[in-house]
Protein backbone atom coordinates (compact mmCIF):
# COMPACT_ATOMS: atom_id res chain seq x y z
CA UNK A 1 0.00 0.00 0.00
CA UNK A 2 1.22 3.74 -0.93
CA UNK A 3 1.73 5.96 1.91
CA UNK A 4 -0.33 8.30 0.36
CA UNK A 5 -3.12 5.58 0.38
CA UNK A 6 -2.41 5.44 4.00
CA UNK A 7 -2.75 8.95 4.88
CA UNK A 8 -6.09 9.30 3.17
CA UNK A 9 -7.44 6.26 4.93
CA UNK A 10 -5.67 7.28 8.28
CA UNK A 11 -7.05 11.02 7.77
CA UNK A 12 -10.91 9.86 6.69
CA UNK A 13 -10.84 7.67 9.96
CA UNK A 14 -10.30 10.90 12.17
CA UNK A 15 -12.27 12.87 10.45
CA UNK A 16 -15.14 10.48 10.97
CA UNK A 17 -14.42 10.24 14.38
CA UNK A 18 -14.47 13.90 14.86
CA UNK A 19 -17.69 14.67 13.40
CA UNK A 20 -19.33 11.88 15.23
CA UNK A 21 -18.11 12.94 18.10
CA UNK A 22 -19.30 16.54 17.41
CA UNK A 23 -22.32 15.69 16.47
CA UNK A 24 -22.93 13.82 19.42
CA UNK A 25 -21.66 17.18 21.72
CA UNK A 26 -23.58 19.38 19.44
CA UNK A 27 -27.00 17.30 20.11
CA UNK A 28 -26.74 17.97 23.62
CA UNK A 29 -25.51 21.82 23.54
CA UNK A 30 -28.13 23.01 21.03
CA UNK A 31 -30.48 22.01 23.82
CA UNK A 32 -30.00 25.66 25.03
CA UNK A 33 -33.02 25.03 27.75
CA UNK A 34 -35.40 22.28 28.63
CA UNK A 35 -39.38 22.80 28.81
CA UNK A 36 -40.91 22.41 32.12
CA UNK A 37 -42.86 19.19 31.02
CA UNK A 38 -40.05 17.65 29.73
CA UNK A 39 -38.43 18.32 33.44
CA UNK A 40 -41.58 17.34 35.17
CA UNK A 41 -41.60 13.98 33.25
CA UNK A 42 -38.72 12.59 34.62
CA UNK A 43 -37.15 14.53 37.85
CA UNK A 44 -35.04 12.21 38.55
CA UNK A 45 -32.73 13.08 35.26
CA UNK A 46 -32.85 16.32 36.68
CA UNK A 47 -32.08 16.33 40.48
CA UNK A 48 -29.01 18.11 41.39
CA UNK A 49 -28.28 19.22 37.82
CA UNK A 50 -27.74 22.48 36.57
CA UNK A 51 -29.92 22.98 33.45
CA UNK A 52 -32.20 25.61 32.31
CA UNK A 53 -35.65 25.82 32.03
CA UNK A 54 -37.25 27.94 29.01
CA UNK A 55 -41.26 29.21 29.49
CA UNK A 56 -43.52 32.00 30.11
CA UNK A 57 -44.31 33.21 33.76
CA UNK A 58 -47.44 32.43 34.22
CA UNK A 59 -50.38 35.33 34.88
CA UNK A 60 -50.99 36.33 38.50
CA UNK A 61 -47.95 34.21 40.00
CA UNK A 62 -45.27 36.82 40.36
CA UNK A 63 -44.27 37.85 44.06
CA UNK A 64 -42.01 40.40 44.05
CA UNK A 65 -40.16 41.60 47.28
CA UNK A 66 -37.99 44.48 46.49
CA UNK A 67 -36.59 44.87 50.05
CA UNK A 68 -35.37 41.48 50.45
CA UNK A 69 -34.37 41.31 46.39
CA UNK A 70 -36.41 37.80 46.22
CA UNK A 71 -38.62 36.98 43.59
CA UNK A 72 -41.19 34.09 43.36
CA UNK A 73 -42.73 32.92 40.49
CA UNK A 74 -44.38 30.49 38.28
CA UNK A 75 -43.64 29.29 34.55
CA UNK A 76 -45.86 27.23 32.14
CA UNK A 77 -45.80 26.19 28.90
CA UNK A 78 -49.43 26.00 28.72
CA UNK A 79 -50.84 27.41 32.03
CA UNK A 80 -51.44 23.92 32.98
CA UNK A 81 -48.49 22.16 33.98
CA UNK A 82 -46.05 24.57 35.79
CA UNK A 83 -43.16 25.00 37.80
CA UNK A 84 -42.43 27.15 40.95
CA UNK A 85 -38.96 29.16 40.90
CA UNK A 86 -37.17 31.30 43.38
CA UNK A 87 -34.36 33.44 42.18
CA UNK A 88 -32.50 36.17 44.46
CA UNK A 89 -31.51 38.98 42.73
CA UNK A 90 -32.87 42.09 40.66
CA UNK A 91 -35.98 41.78 38.82
CA UNK A 92 -34.88 42.20 35.02
CA UNK A 93 -36.77 45.33 33.34
CA UNK A 94 -38.44 42.70 30.79
CA UNK A 95 -39.81 40.96 33.50
CA UNK A 96 -43.43 40.58 33.39
CA UNK A 97 -46.56 38.20 33.91
CA UNK A 98 -46.69 35.99 30.49
CA UNK A 99 -43.13 37.58 29.28
CA UNK A 100 -40.74 34.32 27.93
CA UNK A 101 -38.01 33.80 30.36
CA UNK A 102 -35.22 31.64 30.58
CA UNK A 103 -34.24 30.45 34.13
CA UNK A 104 -30.74 28.79 35.14
CA UNK A 105 -30.47 26.39 38.49
CA UNK A 106 -31.31 23.48 40.20
CA UNK A 107 -34.42 21.81 41.32
CA UNK A 108 -34.91 21.49 45.08
CA UNK A 109 -37.47 19.36 45.89
CA UNK A 110 -40.60 20.68 43.61
CA UNK A 111 -39.36 23.75 43.55
CA UNK A 112 -36.65 25.39 41.02
CA UNK A 113 -34.06 28.17 42.48
CA UNK A 114 -32.86 30.03 39.85
CA UNK A 115 -28.71 31.50 39.98
CA UNK A 116 -29.78 33.58 36.54
CA UNK A 117 -33.13 34.65 35.15
CA UNK A 118 -33.03 35.68 31.51
CA UNK A 119 -35.44 37.32 29.70
CA UNK A 120 -36.38 35.87 26.13
CA UNK A 121 -38.46 38.51 24.22
CA UNK A 122 -40.57 37.94 21.40
CA UNK A 123 -39.41 39.04 17.87
CA UNK A 124 -42.85 41.35 17.67
CA UNK A 125 -42.15 45.57 17.81
CA UNK A 126 -45.26 47.43 18.35
CA UNK A 127 -45.88 51.09 19.09
CA UNK A 128 -48.76 51.81 21.11
CA UNK A 129 -50.55 55.19 20.43
CA UNK A 130 -49.98 56.14 23.79
CA UNK A 131 -46.62 55.89 24.04
CA UNK A 132 -46.18 58.61 21.16
CA UNK A 133 -47.87 61.17 22.96
CA UNK A 134 -45.52 60.35 26.17
CA UNK A 135 -42.35 60.57 24.09
CA UNK A 136 -40.73 63.23 25.73
CA UNK A 137 -42.01 62.01 29.56
CA UNK A 138 -40.45 58.61 28.57
CA UNK A 139 -37.01 60.71 27.55
CA UNK A 140 -37.27 63.01 31.16
CA UNK A 141 -37.72 59.84 32.94
CA UNK A 142 -34.80 58.72 31.91
CA UNK A 143 -32.75 61.73 32.68
CA UNK A 144 -34.83 62.03 35.85
CA UNK A 145 -33.59 58.40 37.22
CA UNK B 1 -16.78 60.36 -3.78
CA UNK B 2 -21.29 59.49 -3.59
CA UNK B 3 -20.64 56.30 -1.82
CA UNK B 4 -18.03 58.10 0.69
CA UNK B 5 -20.69 61.10 1.61
CA UNK B 6 -23.44 59.28 0.96
CA UNK B 7 -23.53 56.66 3.29
CA UNK B 8 -21.54 58.90 5.78
CA UNK B 9 -24.37 61.32 6.06
CA UNK B 10 -26.97 58.32 5.25
CA UNK B 11 -25.82 56.71 8.65
CA UNK B 12 -25.68 60.31 10.80
CA UNK B 13 -29.22 60.64 9.48
CA UNK B 14 -30.75 57.81 10.11
CA UNK B 15 -29.16 58.32 13.77
CA UNK B 16 -31.19 61.86 14.24
CA UNK B 17 -34.07 59.81 12.70
CA UNK B 18 -34.25 57.31 14.66
CA UNK B 19 -33.27 59.32 18.41
CA UNK B 20 -35.74 62.07 17.39
CA UNK B 21 -38.42 61.31 15.93
CA UNK B 22 -39.36 57.64 16.15
CA UNK B 23 -41.75 56.77 18.78
CA UNK B 24 -40.54 54.49 21.66
CA UNK B 25 -40.78 50.92 21.58
CA UNK B 26 -44.26 49.29 23.56
CA UNK B 27 -42.38 45.97 25.28
CA UNK B 28 -38.83 46.74 24.86
CA UNK B 29 -38.53 50.45 25.19
CA UNK B 30 -35.60 52.65 24.55
CA UNK B 31 -32.93 49.74 23.94
CA UNK B 32 -34.93 48.39 20.88
CA UNK B 33 -33.18 51.51 19.08
CA UNK B 34 -30.02 49.32 18.88
CA UNK B 35 -31.74 47.05 16.38
CA UNK B 36 -31.33 50.08 13.86
CA UNK B 37 -27.40 49.58 14.38
CA UNK B 38 -27.47 45.58 14.69
CA UNK B 39 -29.91 44.49 11.97
CA UNK B 40 -28.01 46.33 9.35
CA UNK B 41 -25.05 45.25 10.54
CA UNK B 42 -25.99 41.40 9.92
CA UNK B 43 -27.46 42.17 6.79
CA UNK B 44 -24.09 44.15 5.94
CA UNK B 45 -22.36 40.83 7.27
CA UNK B 46 -24.31 38.50 5.31
CA UNK B 47 -23.57 40.26 2.06
CA UNK B 48 -19.53 40.89 2.81
CA UNK B 49 -19.67 36.91 2.97
CA UNK B 50 -21.80 35.72 0.30
CA UNK B 51 -19.57 38.50 -1.83
CA UNK B 52 -16.36 36.48 -0.49
CA UNK B 53 -18.32 32.78 -1.38
CA UNK B 54 -19.19 34.32 -4.91
CA UNK B 55 -15.50 35.54 -5.74
CA UNK B 56 -13.61 32.91 -3.59
CA UNK B 57 -15.54 30.25 -6.24
CA UNK B 58 -14.56 32.40 -8.90
CA UNK B 59 -11.24 32.49 -8.81
CA UNK B 60 -10.81 28.60 -8.55
CA UNK B 61 -12.76 28.46 -11.43
CA UNK B 62 -10.74 30.96 -13.50
CA UNK B 63 -7.78 31.48 -11.76
CA UNK B 64 -7.47 35.33 -12.04
CA UNK B 65 -5.91 36.86 -8.47
CA UNK B 66 -8.38 40.13 -9.00
CA UNK B 67 -11.22 37.90 -8.01
CA UNK B 68 -8.96 36.47 -4.86
CA UNK B 69 -8.56 40.09 -4.08
CA UNK B 70 -12.07 41.58 -4.41
CA UNK B 71 -12.82 37.94 -1.91
CA UNK B 72 -9.71 39.16 0.73
CA UNK B 73 -10.96 42.54 0.91
CA UNK B 74 -14.80 41.57 1.45
CA UNK B 75 -13.92 39.03 4.38
CA UNK B 76 -11.93 42.20 5.91
CA UNK B 77 -14.78 44.51 5.70
CA UNK B 78 -17.14 41.48 6.42
CA UNK B 79 -15.16 40.65 9.83
CA UNK B 80 -15.60 44.23 10.92
CA UNK B 81 -19.22 43.78 9.94
CA UNK B 82 -19.25 40.51 12.03
CA UNK B 83 -17.47 41.96 15.43
CA UNK B 84 -20.01 45.06 15.07
CA UNK B 85 -22.73 42.45 15.01
CA UNK B 86 -21.30 40.64 18.51
CA UNK B 87 -20.82 43.89 20.09
CA UNK B 88 -24.32 45.37 19.11
CA UNK B 89 -25.92 42.22 20.15
CA UNK B 90 -24.34 42.36 23.82
CA UNK B 91 -25.04 45.79 24.12
CA UNK B 92 -28.48 45.17 23.42
CA UNK B 93 -29.22 41.97 25.31
CA UNK B 94 -27.94 43.48 28.51
CA UNK B 95 -31.00 45.90 29.03
CA UNK B 96 -33.26 43.25 27.69
CA UNK B 97 -32.11 39.61 28.29
CA UNK B 98 -30.14 40.34 31.32
CA UNK B 99 -26.88 39.03 30.10
CA UNK B 100 -24.11 40.30 27.39
CA UNK B 101 -23.67 36.53 26.25
CA UNK B 102 -25.44 33.36 26.22
CA UNK B 103 -24.00 30.21 24.67
CA UNK B 104 -26.86 29.51 22.34
CA UNK B 105 -27.03 28.06 18.84
CA UNK B 106 -27.21 31.74 17.42
CA UNK B 107 -24.31 33.82 19.34
CA UNK B 108 -21.96 30.59 19.33
CA UNK B 109 -22.35 30.53 15.17
CA UNK B 110 -21.69 33.84 14.95
CA UNK B 111 -18.57 33.84 16.63
CA UNK B 112 -17.76 30.45 14.80
CA UNK B 113 -17.83 33.19 11.60
CA UNK B 114 -15.89 35.64 13.19
CA UNK B 115 -13.11 33.47 14.42
CA UNK B 116 -13.09 31.00 10.99
CA UNK B 117 -12.53 34.72 9.18
CA UNK B 118 -9.77 35.51 11.91
CA UNK B 119 -8.27 32.07 10.82
CA UNK B 120 -8.60 33.10 7.31
CA UNK B 121 -6.24 36.01 7.64
CA UNK B 122 -3.92 33.84 9.51
CA UNK B 123 -3.74 31.55 6.53
CA UNK B 124 -3.14 33.94 4.04
CA UNK B 125 -0.38 35.38 6.48
CA UNK B 126 1.28 32.24 6.46
CA UNK B 127 1.45 31.09 2.49
CA UNK B 128 4.14 33.09 0.84
CA UNK B 129 3.29 31.85 -2.70
CA UNK B 130 0.81 34.26 -4.03
CA UNK B 131 -1.19 31.50 -5.69
CA UNK B 132 -1.22 29.21 -3.39
CA UNK B 133 -1.97 32.12 -0.37
CA UNK B 134 -5.56 32.72 -3.45
CA UNK B 135 -6.11 28.97 -3.45
CA UNK B 136 -5.98 27.61 0.14
CA UNK B 137 -7.67 30.97 1.37
CA UNK B 138 -10.45 30.26 -1.44
CA UNK B 139 -11.21 26.73 -0.18
CA UNK B 140 -11.63 27.82 3.57
CA UNK B 141 -13.44 31.00 2.75
CA UNK B 142 -15.99 28.78 0.98
CA UNK B 143 -16.29 26.58 3.65
CA UNK B 144 -16.71 29.30 6.11
CA UNK B 145 -19.71 31.38 4.15
CA UNK B 146 -21.68 27.94 4.80
CA UNK B 147 -21.89 28.83 8.33
CA UNK B 148 -23.91 31.47 7.28
CA UNK B 149 -27.63 29.85 6.24
CA UNK B 150 -26.43 28.02 9.31
CA UNK B 151 -26.17 31.15 11.44
CA UNK B 152 -29.61 32.24 10.03
CA UNK B 153 -31.70 29.16 10.12
CA UNK B 154 -30.27 28.50 13.97
CA UNK B 155 -33.16 30.24 16.08
CA UNK B 156 -35.54 27.68 13.72
CA UNK B 157 -33.58 24.56 14.05
CA UNK B 158 -32.56 25.13 17.74
CA UNK B 159 -33.86 25.98 20.90
CA UNK B 160 -32.45 29.34 21.64
CA UNK B 161 -32.68 32.49 23.92
CA UNK B 162 -32.51 34.70 20.97
CA UNK B 163 -35.99 35.54 19.27
CA UNK B 164 -36.79 34.82 15.58
CA UNK B 165 -36.22 36.55 12.20
CA UNK B 166 -38.37 39.61 12.67
CA UNK B 167 -37.42 40.90 8.75
CA UNK B 168 -37.72 37.69 7.20
CA UNK B 169 -40.51 36.67 9.40
CA UNK B 170 -42.97 34.35 6.89
CA UNK B 171 -46.77 33.49 7.92
CA UNK B 172 -48.29 31.38 6.10
CA UNK B 173 -45.87 31.34 2.81
CA UNK B 174 -46.08 35.04 3.06
CA UNK B 175 -43.39 37.51 4.41
CA UNK B 176 -45.26 39.24 6.79
CA UNK B 177 -42.07 41.25 8.94
CA UNK B 178 -43.70 41.61 12.64
CA UNK B 179 -42.49 45.32 13.23
CA UNK B 180 -44.91 48.21 13.32
CA UNK B 181 -45.01 50.42 10.45
CA UNK B 182 -43.25 53.72 11.89
CA UNK B 183 -40.62 51.53 13.53
CA UNK B 184 -40.17 49.47 9.99
CA UNK B 185 -38.92 52.25 7.56
CA UNK B 186 -36.45 53.64 9.43
CA UNK B 187 -35.23 50.09 10.12
CA UNK B 188 -35.43 49.31 5.97
CA UNK B 189 -33.50 53.12 5.11
CA UNK B 190 -30.41 52.12 7.44
CA UNK B 191 -29.93 49.02 6.29
CA UNK B 192 -29.84 50.18 2.98
CA UNK B 193 -27.29 52.89 4.25
CA UNK B 194 -25.06 51.03 6.06
CA UNK B 195 -25.31 48.59 2.42
CA UNK B 196 -23.58 51.63 0.67
CA UNK B 197 -21.03 52.15 3.70
CA UNK B 198 -20.34 48.21 2.80
CA UNK B 199 -19.54 48.80 -0.76
CA UNK B 200 -17.82 52.04 0.12
CA UNK B 201 -15.34 50.45 2.48
CA UNK B 202 -15.11 47.37 0.07
CA UNK B 203 -13.62 49.52 -2.94
CA UNK B 204 -11.36 51.57 -0.76
CA UNK B 205 -9.80 48.34 1.13
CA UNK B 206 -9.56 47.41 -2.97
CA UNK B 207 -8.43 50.36 -4.44
CA UNK B 208 -5.59 50.70 -1.50
CA UNK B 209 -4.28 46.81 -2.18
CA UNK B 210 -4.39 47.47 -5.86
CA UNK B 211 -2.11 50.58 -5.57
CA UNK B 212 0.07 48.61 -3.00
CA UNK B 213 0.87 46.07 -5.59
CA UNK B 214 1.26 48.57 -7.75
CA UNK B 215 3.93 50.37 -5.57
CA UNK B 216 5.45 47.13 -4.59
CA UNK B 217 6.01 46.34 -8.65
CA UNK B 218 7.67 50.04 -9.42
CA UNK B 219 10.52 49.24 -5.79
CA UNK B 220 10.73 46.11 -7.35
CA UNK B 221 11.56 47.50 -10.82
CA UNK B 222 13.94 50.19 -9.46
CA UNK B 223 15.85 47.63 -7.58
CA UNK B 224 16.82 45.94 -10.43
Amino acid sequence: MKTRTKFVIGGAVILAVIVALSLQELQKMTVFFYTPAEVLASPAEFEDKTIRIGALVQQGSVDWNAQAIQLSFKITEDGEKSIPVYYEGVKPDLFREGQGVVVEGKMNGPRFEASQLLVKHSEEYTVETEHKKSKEEYYKSILAQ
Amino acid sequence: MFLEWGSILGLAGCGLWIFLKLPIETSQGFPQKIMYLHVPTFIATYLAFFVVFAFSIAYLWKRDLMFDQIAKVSAEVGLIFCALLLVTGAIWGRPTWGTYWVWDARLTTTLLLFLIFMGYFLLRMSVNDRDKEARLASVLGIIGCLDIPIIHKSVEWWRTLHQPSTLFKVESGKASPSISPELFTPLIASIIVMLLFYLYLLLLRYQTEKRREQLNQLLAETQV
